[in-house]
Order: C-alpha cells, then sequence, then structure tokens
C-alpha cells in the first residue's frame, strides 16, 4: 500500500469516479434538501428557511392519497414482475442452450427504446383506438373500458417497462448459481419442492430482491406513464412531483417531495439490504472470485 | 418415476408458455407500431401495407431534425463520459480497493436505486441555486452521464472480473509505458465489454426522457418532442420515429449479440 506508485493509482481509477459522483450524483441531492427548506411565490425561489412545505406535505390530504396509490401500484407492479421473471429467466437457464444469449438480449430491445416510445407503442395498443380495442369492435364486442385511462391501464405499462429489468437480473443471479447442488439435494432424499423452497429460493433470493428493488423504485416515482395513460383518478405522486417542477412552478414544494420520496427510498432500500448478499447477486460476478 | 418425469415436463411446457406470452407482450406493440406507421389506416393496419407517408413527413419535419440532433450529440458525448469513467471505476474496483471493494462497488452502482426524475430534479436544483443557471446541454449530459455510469461500471465489471491482472505486469516489466499497455494488452482483451457500455450509454441517453427534460430548459430533444407531440393526441409521424428508434435499438442489439458471442469464444480459446 505504501509504495507511491499505487496510491496515484488508487486515486486515479477510485477516486475519479468517486469525484465525479460526489459532485454531480451527492451534491445534487443535498441541493435539493436545501431547495424543499425555502419558498416559492411567484416562480420566484424566496431564501427563508422554514418547514412550510413539509408542513403542507402532511396537511394535504391530497399529497397522502397520491402516495399511498403510488405505493400500492409499486408494490403490486413489482410484485407481478417478480413473479413473471422466475419461470421465465429459469426456463432460459435451464432450457435455453445456445439460445439463452439471443433470448436474454431480446429482453433489452423494449427496455432500451426508451420510456416516452414505449409509452407510444402502449397507447397504440390500450388506447381508445388502440388495437385491443380495435379488434374488439372487429368482432363486433364493446371495447374493454379499464384498460383506457386508468390505474389498470397504469399497472399495464408499468409492468411492460420493467419486466425486462427484472427477469434480466433475475437471469443473472440464476446464470450464476451452481445447479448441481440441486442434484444434490435430490439424491439426498428432497422432493422437487423442497428443493426450491430450501435451495434454489434463497440461494438467489439476493438477486430477486435486487430486481424487485429495480423495478420498485422507480415505479414508485413513475411520472409519465400515469400522466399519459392514468386518467383522471390516476395521478401519481411522482407525476405530481413533476407538476410542482413543470406547470405550476411550485419548486420547493416539489423539492420537498422529492426529498420524502427519497428518504422513502432509502429505507426501503435499507430494510430490503438487510437481506442482500451483494456477492450473492451475480450482478458482477463477483461470487464467483 | 414416470408421473414425476410428466411432472417435470408439464413444468417446462408451463415455464415456456409463460415465456412465450410474455416476450409477445413485450413486442406486441412494437410490432403493432412497426405495421401502424406503414399504413394509411393507423389505428387498425391489418392487413399490413406498405405507406411510407408518415415516415416522408417525419424527415421533412424541422423540429425532428434539429431534435435528433440535439439528442445525438447528448448520446454521444453521454456515452464516452459514462464510459471512461466506468472504466476508472471497474478498474478501481477489481484491483485497487482491496477491502473496500464492496462499499466502492455499492456506491457506484447507487444512481441506480436513485429514480430518473429525483436526479432530474436534483441536478436542476443545484444548478439554479449555485449557478442561477438554467439548464443546457453540458448539464443534461453531466445528469444522464450519472445514471448511465452506473450502467457501464456493472456490464463492464461483469465482463472485467475474470481479467487477469498479471498481464498488465508483464507487459510492464517489459517496459511498456501505462498508455501502452491499455492499448496494446488490455484494450484488444475487453473491447467487448467496453463496446457493450458504450452501447448501452447511449441507446439509453438518446431515449432518457425524465433527466433532460428537467435540464435542458428550451432546447429540444428527441424524447421531450415525442413527450410535447404525445400530448396533442398519437400522430403517425410519432409512430414512424418510434418504429426508427426501435429498429436502432434491435441493430444495436444484435451488435451486442456478436459481440458478446466473440467474447466467449475469445475465453475459451
Amino acid at each position: 500500500m505504501a509504495d507511491p506508485d499505487n496510491r496515484w493509482n488508487r486515486r486515479l481509477f477510485l477516486h475519479v469516479p468517486a469525484i465525479f459522483l460526489v459532485l454531480f450524483f451527492v451534491l445534487p441531492l443535498i441541493a435539493l434538501v436545501i431547495l424543499s427548506f425555502w419558498q416559492t411565490e411567484n416562480y420566484k425561489i424566496v431564501r427563508e428557511w422554514s418547514a412550510t412545505n413539509y408542513v403542507t406535505l402532511a396537511t394535504e390530504p391530497a399529497y397522502f392519497v397520491f402516495f399511498v396509490r403510488s405505493l400500492f401500484l409499486a408494490i403490486g407492479v413489482s410484485i407481478f414482475s417478480v413473479a413473471v421473471s422466475w419461470p421465465i429467466a429459469f426456463f432460459i437457464v435451464r432450457h435455453g442452450g445456445r439460445y439463452k444469449l439471443i433470448l436474454s438480449l431480446l429482453l433489452a430491445v423494449p427496455f432500451l427504446s426508451g420510456e416516452v416510445l414505449r409509452l407510444i407503442s402502449l397507447q397504440g395498443m390500450l388506447g381508445p383506438t388502440g388495437l385491443v380495442n380495435g379488434v374488439l369492435l372487429k368482432i363486433g364486442s364493446a371495447p374493454l373500458r379499464f384498460i383506457m385511462y386508468s390505474n389498470w391501464a397504469t399497472f399495464i405499462a408499468l409492468v411492460y417497462l420493467y419486466l425486462p429489468m427484472v427477469v434480466t437480473t433475475v437471469y443473472l443471479s440464476l446464470l450464476n448459481f451452481d445447479f448441481r447442488l440441486t442434484s444434490a439435494a435430490s439424491s439426498c432424499g428432497a422432493n422437487r419442492f423442497q428443493v426450491f423452497c430450501e435451495i434454489v429460493w434463497p440461494l438467489n433470493l439476493s438477486g430477486t430482491i435486487v430486481g424487485f428493488l429495480l423495478c420498485f423504485i422507480p415505479t414508485l416515482s413513475a411520472s409519465l406513464a400515469p400522466r399519459f395513460l392514468g386518467g383522471p383518478s390516476g395521478v401519481l405522486y411522482g407525476m405530481s412531483i413533476a407538476q410542482q417542477f413543470g406547470e405550476s412552478g411550485t419548486w420547493a414544494l416539489g423539492a420537498a417531495m422529492g426529498v420524502v420520496l427519497f428518504l422513502f427510498s432509502m429505507a426501503v432500500l435499507g430494510v430490503f439490504s438487510l437481506g442482500i448478499d451483494l456477492r450473492r447477486t451475480g450482478f458482477t460476478g463477483m461470487g464467483r472470485l | 418415476m414416470y408421473a414425476q418425469a410428466s411432472n417435470e415436463r408439464l413444468t417446462k411446457w408451463l415455464m415456456a408458455a409463460i415465456l412465450v406470452a410474455a416476450y409477445g407482450f413485450l413486442y406486441m406493440p412494437i410490432v403493432h407500431i412497426l405495421f401502424a406507421s406503414l399504413s394509411s389506416r393507423p389505428n387498425f393496419p391489418y392487413p399490413p401495407e406498405f405507406d411510407y407517408g408518415s415516415y416522408i413527413r417525419l424527415y421533412t419535419n424541422t423540429v425532428y431534425q434539429s431534435a435528433f440532433l440535439n439528442s445525438l450529440i447528448i448520446a454521444t458525448c453521454t456515452s464516452i463520459l459514462s464510459t471512461v469513467l466506468g472504466f476508472l471505476a471497474t478498474v478501481g474496483v477489481l484491483r485497487f480497493a482491496g477491502r473496500k471493494a464492496l462499499v466502492y462497488a455499492a456506491f457506484f452502482a447507487g444512481p441506480l436505486f436513485v429514480s430518473e426524475i429525483l436526479l432530474g430534479i436534483s441536478s436542476m436544483s443545484l444548478y439554479y441555486l449555485a449557478f442561477e443557471l438554467q439548464g443546457n446541454m453540458v448539464t443534461a449530459i453531466i445528469a444522464n452521464s450519472v445514471h448511465c455510469f452506473s450502467f457501464c461500471f456493472l456490464i463492464m465489471a461483469a465482463l472485467l472480473y475474470r481479467y487477469d491482472w498479471r498481464m498488465n505486469e508483464a507487459a510492464v516489466v517489459c517496459g511498456a509505458s501505462p498508455v501502452r499497455v491499455f492499448f496494446e494488452v488490455m484494450l484488444p482483451l475487453t473491447w467487448s465489454g467496453i463496446l457493450s457500455s458504450l452501447i448501452v450509454a447511449f441507446v439509453l441517453s438518446l431515449n432518457g426522457l425524465d433527466i433532460s427534460f428537467y435540464l435542458l430548459g428550451a432546447t429540444p430533444t428527441m424524447p421531450s418532442v415525442a413527450w410535447g407531440a404525445l400530448r396533442y393526441g398519437v400522430k403517425p409521424e410519432l409512430y414512424a420515429l418510434s418504429s426508427i428508434i426501435n429498429i436502432l435499438v434491435f441493430a444495436a442489439i444484435i451488435v451486442l449479440y456478436f459481440v458478446a458471442r466473440s467474447d466467449r469464444q475469445l475465453s475459451v480459446e
């Protein structure tokens, strides 16, 4: 450690990216906290310290409703995505054979094509003139009302947006899982149910939790999907933040909402990370070191 | 015994069915949009036809042109900046961090767990509070880089963890300068990870709306123009734009596939 060469290397390789993150990731979050204790009047920021914004948040029931709605939606979307991801990832790992790589990469196409474009595609499917209702009208049935401008539409959209992410995380975890352990358990007399519950699931729990969080955190703050597909009763918390910074110009209140969202996300992250062993997620391949 | 085998087959087919359903769910809108963009009846484009009208209207629309150019600049700069930083971080964590490797890795993966909208509004707050600065291209590039950095770091870490660092030392012993070590030893062996990271960061920042939205002020980018147009109803031009991007992403994925495959062959040799 003492030789100067190594110290310079550490500075270059570890400290440059770390300083970049501190400057442009940590510092902005601090600025957000500061802003949340100031006020906005007539689209101008007034630098007076007070907790008015937080009082507004706590006393105005609308924000609480938005938050609870977002929370339930995020929990539902994440649990559904994890439940669907497991069979998909398991099938690719166990039976994918030489198509493993292409199957896992194909998941990335819908993920990489961007939120707005995916929402456009979804609107083409679910909207009043979309494919689903077009087909229903063609065969003479009534259009499905619940998939147009409702919380269900938001639910479908959010699953569509984040399912690839969850499948990929679970897939990476299973890929680094040593399946010989299951054969060992079987030959020791465990039935298939026991093998899954006592070997496969616990040893891939960390990867699953990471997948859950990578879906939960963005869905909790979803702002585009509900705005476009959610309809009048579908206002979500993230969408409300976006409005504070956009149309209504109440930046300080929006900042306070952002701080609440950040603290809540961190709390969830903290609780769940107790159950995470990063080495087991298969994320960086560190488990094999 | 027989019952168990058939049971196993049933599970296998059940999983396959879920997989097919999920891929169908993910790809149906994309295919539908492609047909819709090529049709004169975008609402129900079946049977498919081939009408390039919406593509021509898109091509001649100057708003989309400048927006596309801006997005291209942001995406290029972001992918380079975040890949360089991600590369430094990967080498740092794998080689120089020692016992603190997990701490640094968790910190570098941190932006992944902070949603884009928070990253956008917090960066906007910082620039506004510190410099009274409205958003511009540079701030958008930096904020996008923070977001993409984590992806780059994870991609390169996944591909570099089995790199044999003794090769660098061997090259140094033979008298190579650090720059030469990088270009003649590391780059030929790790180019697949670096290229994957460049592609993913490029595509992510090309399409990232939330971050750019807050940091750009009045500069139009492709997602923000598409978002603006979306609020006034979906037009066939948007379908065309969406299809073009989907095809580009698809091409990028095919490149990634061949990169990953050649990398695997390399490691087998």
